[in-house]
């Protein structure tokens, strides 16, 4: 249950992406993917790699689906806009030189 | 033939079977499941024995013959028997009331054995003792007695220090006990398997005390328990004598087997006027039992120096001794002879007597089975449940006839027409495979009807544009059809294909809703397009149906709805995450409550006449040895003014029966009182089945749309599908419903019906993407949906109809369901309009091609991307028709005034400033020739520009290529 419930945070998160300029890895699909892991992995590593059980849920659970997609979707993002820069500046050789 | 005979000869067709069908309906009824006319259900797990190592499906058939010879030798109370997976046997028996009696009747092994007794006793020391009266039993009034036996705490210690030996004849190979050590007692066995020892109750007993050991019994050692006590005179009528805890171990060498026996029957002594199981020998049973005998009677002859010389031998069944009578030697030097038969007594009464005859007449099962569910539902009950099922079917077709009639006028009198139809149709084929109807197939049923009217919504919705943009009736008729059908298959197809996985994987009651929800969607399909279209091709030149009003479709043509949809998805889609972190929220706090199906347990639901609250059943199911008992008072008006339900760990049919007798005592339960039983081996399996069908039905719908579109289709699909199912799971976890595999069944359904939306609005931007070779993705996807929204929403909103019916009416057991159905049929229109397109398009937009034209239209628009194409200028056409024009003589081809006032805008603004010298000169030429040429309010002039525009293109083409 904690596992869906991270997933669903990242997966919310990810709904807010939508307001940034598609430049993610993989664009919106990719996000959509990073995101959901993000969160279970996120969630997973905050818990020392072991899975709450149904006696220990709580509202802790839930926000510990959010740092690991945020920072998921940060990484994609960063690298997204690292491999379009390269590619435009591919496209520009001139504009290297300068 | 023309088209109108055509037409014709399909409406005598459906007439014909219109005929069949009520004859059918009038002669027949249909068979009723469990839950509509109460009973019993019992799923057992077949577990592999000595006689049978491998489970296969001819051990199957042979095993469901012999219960079905058991439960009904008659062959009139129509018990429904089958297999449910690869190892699995579901018996649901109509009119009993009693699980444990069913239990008793199907589940028994039955298997009868014959052991030569002397040799076989082990003592406590590990080995044989024939000598050894103490161990024999001859010491205390008789072998195989009580009063001899050991408890069988201590028997499984002294078999478990036995070596393994195996022998050609044995009853079982080893065998495993759960035992408590400090307080020396068997908790659970004997099983095959030492995981199989674990239930509910075991496992956690097991996790808490340390003294809890599995005891390991080795191969040719059995434990058998004493015989029962000598029934009390004129006991006839009354229970058969409780066993006692007293046991012994014998070397499991079998001399005789049940199958060496035949004609068994109840009899009574005539020396003793004790009731008695007489019986024959095969031939070869009787060679066995002459030889047995023989060495027997040898053996005891040996001992009569200084002794009597009586040996005995051993009649068991199924683990427990049924008598073990004695051979005087002297009586019988050369043994017994087996040509008239024998008999066996031991303490029956007429029942229990009556019982070992016939589980003897009908054989061993050939598998061991365990039982891992059972439930039970009283008459009154199913009786309730099914008026309320007829209830909400009989709301949920008016409501969707009234929708028809007040949106379509005269084509939703047709399309109600296809409704009823429709129902006869599914009816007949109900009474006539026959369908069990159960009320999750009931459900399945209502639903469909939505199903069917969807398709006539896409139809009738298309048939309205056509005649909105200006066609005849009756080309817009034709129209409608042909272009509708293309999304009425791919949705059905879908349906068809999530209710094929659905029947394959799911347990017994979702495997009805899923072959009624199959057989529905191809019924309806012949109904909802064959039927109502034959019929308008046939009235399609009458007066009633000539006029656009009559359709619905207004008099004055419609300004098109331009709603941003694209511009204002970041707000939509902010609200899907708000309600997603919701569902986060109340899933990592509450979890999804999952019902008994999941988890295991045993529920029970009943109603108490004398007054009592939660805490006094609590207090009172304490005092039952139930102290974690989780009791809810609940609304329920079949169970009368009090009812409750109980939730206590997977229990055993006669653990429910005493519950039941304890309950009725102190509260009276009456008839209300029903249970259902769900092992953990059961659960588990069915909610690995439950994430097995999502995951199926997902990548299946993926690949179908994947086939019928293109891939990046498929993935805005998968996307908006776990979007819903996240929802539907938040909403559960929220409002803490409990989810059961039905909630299971309604969401798949639900998704291939929220797949209806998204593959109405995926048609028609395929439709439009070489329609508007200048717009960028957005703009097609909003021009699309602007398009559409009517019918989708129509649909979704007809879907919806009959599943509230569901809701309002179909009572308790079918609210959850259609809850499912409810939260699922908002989510996935939603998410369809406002997840798949938006996805659609950032995805798409990625293309090189779309990134082109997005740029090339931002920059005629100073930098902003128009929400539609149709305004302004547009610019370069980067994208090539697909093929020559068709004049077709097909009015439904042809293009239609406002196709033509889209052509003459096209054709307006194109340039090829971008060819190549040589064509690029003959292109630019183009658009001043076409614009000397052609007149914007003569289509035949504009058509012949498009047709000579096209030409040129390909011939600028094949020469730039060049």
């Amino acid at each position: 249950m904690a596992i869906l419930a991270w997933v669903m945070m990242g997966l919310a998160i990810w709904h807010f992406m939508i307001w940034l300029p598609d430049r993610h890895v993989g664009g919106i699909v990719g996000s959509f993917l990073v995101a959901g892991a993000g969160g279970a992995l996120g969630g997973l590593a905050i818990n020392g790699f072991t899975v709450p059980g149904e006696a220990d849920l709580g509202l802790a659970v839930a926000l510990e689906g959010i740092p690991g997609a945020i920072i998921a979707l940060a990484i994609g993002y960063a690298i997204g806009v690292f491999r379009e820069n390269a590619e435009a500046a591919r496209a520009t050789p001139g504009a290297l030189k300068s | 033939m023309t088209e109108r005979r055509r037409n014709l000869y399909i409406l005598l067709f459906v007439a014909g079977l219109a005929i069949a069908s009520i004859v059918i309906a009038a002669t027949n009824a249909p068979r009723r499941g469990l839950d509509l006319r109460g009973g019993v259900e019992l799923v057992y797990q077949a577990k592999a024995t000595t006689n049978a190592p491998v489970i296969t499906p001819d051990t199957l058939d042979r095993t469901i013959a012999i219960m079905r010879k058991r439960v009904d030798p008659t062959g009139t109370l129509e018990p429904e028997i089958q297999t449910a997976g690869n190892e699995q046997i579901s018996i649901a028996l109509p009119g009993f009331q009693n699980p444990a009696q069913a239990q008793r009747l199907v589940g028994k092994t039955a298997r009868l054995y014959f052991y030569d007794w002397e040799p076989n006793v082990i003592g406590p020391d590990g080995n044989p003792a024939p000598e050894d009266p103490a161990v024999t039993g001859v010491e205390t009034g008789g072998a195989g007695n009580p009063l001899s036996g050991i408890p069988l705490f201590d028997a499984v210690q002294r078999a478990a220090k036995r070596k393994p030996v195996t022998y050609p004849n044995r009853s079982h190979n080893e065998t495993f006990y759960l035992v408590d050590e400090k307080n020396k007692k068997v908790v659970a066995g004997p099983q095959g398997l030492e995981e199989d020892l674990f239930s509910d109750e075991t496992a956690e007993a097991a996790k808490q005390r340390s003294t809890f050991k599995v005891v390991k019994v080795p191969n040719g050692t059995t434990i058998l328990q004493a015989e029962a006590p000598a029934a009390k005179s004129g006991a006839d009528e009354g229970r058969a004598p409780k066993r006692q805890d007293k046991w012994y171990v014998l070397q499991d060498q079998v001399s005789l087997q049940g199958a060496d026996i035949k004609d068994p029957a109840t009899t009574t002594d005539p020396n003793t006027s004790e009731l008695a199981v007489s019986f024959d020998f095969t031939s070869k049973g009787r060679k066995i039992w002459e030889e047995t005998t023989k060495r027997i009677a040898e053996r005891g002859q040996e001992q009569l120096i200084g002794g009597t010389g009586v040996q005995h031998f051993a009649i068991a069944l199924d683990n427990q001794l049924i008598s073990v009578p004695q051979i005087d030697p002297q009586d019988n030097p050369n043994g017994i002879s087996g040509a008239n038969g024998s008999q066996i007594t031991g303490g029956f009464t007429r029942a229990s007597a009556t019982e070992l005859a016939d589980l003897l007449r009908t054989g061993a099962l050939p598998v061991e089975l365990k039982l891992i569910s059972t439930s039970q539902v009283t008459a009154t009950l199913g009786q309730t449940a099914l008026d309320q099922a007829l209830v909400a079917g009989l709301a949920g077709f008016a409501v969707v006839a009234l929708f028809l009639l007040i949106f379509y006028r005269v084509l939703g009198v047709l399309a109600i027409s296809g409704l009823i139809l429709y129902s006869l149709f599914f009816y007949a084929i109900v009474v006539l495979i026959p369908i069990t109807l159960t009320l999750p197939g009931i459900a399945g049923l209502i639903l469909t009807i939505g199903v069917a009217a969807d398709a006539n919504i896409v139809i009738f919705e298309r048939i309205k544009e056509e005649l909105r943009s200006g066609r005849s009736t009756s080309a817009a008729i034709r129209a409608g059809y042909k272009r509708g059908l293309t999304a009425i298959v791919d949705a059905n197809v879908v349906t068809f294909v999530v209710a094929f996985i659905l029947f394959t994987l799911a347990t017994a009651n979702v495997k009805a809703f899923a072959f009624v929800l199959g057989v529905g969607t191809l019924v309806s399909f012949f109904t909802a397009v064959v039927y109502t279209q034959a019929l308008l091709g046939v009235l399609g030149r009458s007066k009633v149906i000539t006029g656009r009003a009559a359709f619905g479709a207004g008099v004055k043509e419609k300004a098109p709805r331009r709603f941003d949809f694209m511009g204002k998805s970041k707000i939509f889609f902010s609200l899907s995450g708000v309600i997603l972190i919701v569902g986060a929220f109340a899933i990592g706090t509450q979890g999804i409550p999952l019902g008994i199906d999941f988890k295991s347990g045993t529920r029970i639901t009943t109603g108490v006449e004398k007054p009592a609250t939660e805490q006094s059943v609590r207090d009172f199911m304490a005092s039952q040895g139930y102290p974690d008992a989780k009791i809810q008072k609940i609304s329920n008006e079949e169970l009368g003014a009090q009812a409750f339900q109980i939730a206590v760990p997977s229990l055993q049919p006669e653990k429910v029966q005493s519950v039941r007798a304890a309950l009725d005592k102190e509260y009276g339960v009456g008839d209300t009182f029903s249970n259902t039983s769900v092992g953990p081996t059961f659960g588990t399996q069915i909610a690995n089945t439950a994430i097995i069908a999502i995951i199926s039905s997902l990548l299946v719908i993926s690949a179908y749309i994947a086939l019928r579109f293109e891939w990046k289709y498929a993935v805005p699909v998968l996307i908006a599908l776990t979007h819903d199912i996240l929802i539907v799971g938040g909403v559960y976890a929220a409002i803490g419903s409990e989810v059961s595999s039905a909630t299971v069944a309604a969401l798949l359904t639900i998704l291939g019906y929220s797949l209806y939306d998204t593959i109405i609005v995926f048609d028609r931007i395929r439709e439009n993407v070489p329609r508007m070779p200048r717009a960028t993705y957005s703009q097609i996807v909003n021009q699309s949906m602007s398009e559409v929204l009517t019918r989708s929403l129509a649909t979704s909103f007809c879907t919806l109809l009959p599943v509230t019916a569901l809701y309002a009416f179909g009572g308790e057991t079918l609210r959850d369901f259609a809850l499912a159905l409810i939260i699922g049929t908002f989510s996935g229109a939603y998410s369809s309009i406002f997840i798949a397109g938006p996805v659609l398009v950032h995805w798409k937009e990625r293309e090189k091609i779309w990134k082109r034209r997005a740029v090339a239209v931002a920059k005629s628009h100073g930098g902003v991307i128009p929400a539609y194409a149709d305004a302004p200028k547009a610019a370069l056409v980067d994208t090539s028709p697909t093929g020559p024009v068709r004049l077709s003589s097909d009015q439904a081809e042809q293009v239609s005034d406002e196709e033509f006032q889209a052509m003459v805008r096209d054709l307006g603004v194109e340039t090829a400033t971008e060819r190549k010298p040589k064509a690029a000169a003959r292109a630019a030429a183009a658009p001043a020739r076409e614009a000397e040429d052609v007149d914007p309010n003569d289509p035949a002039s504009v058509r012949k520009a498009h047709a000579r525009r096209r030409r040129e293109q390909r011939r600028s083409r094949s020469e730039g290529d060049s």
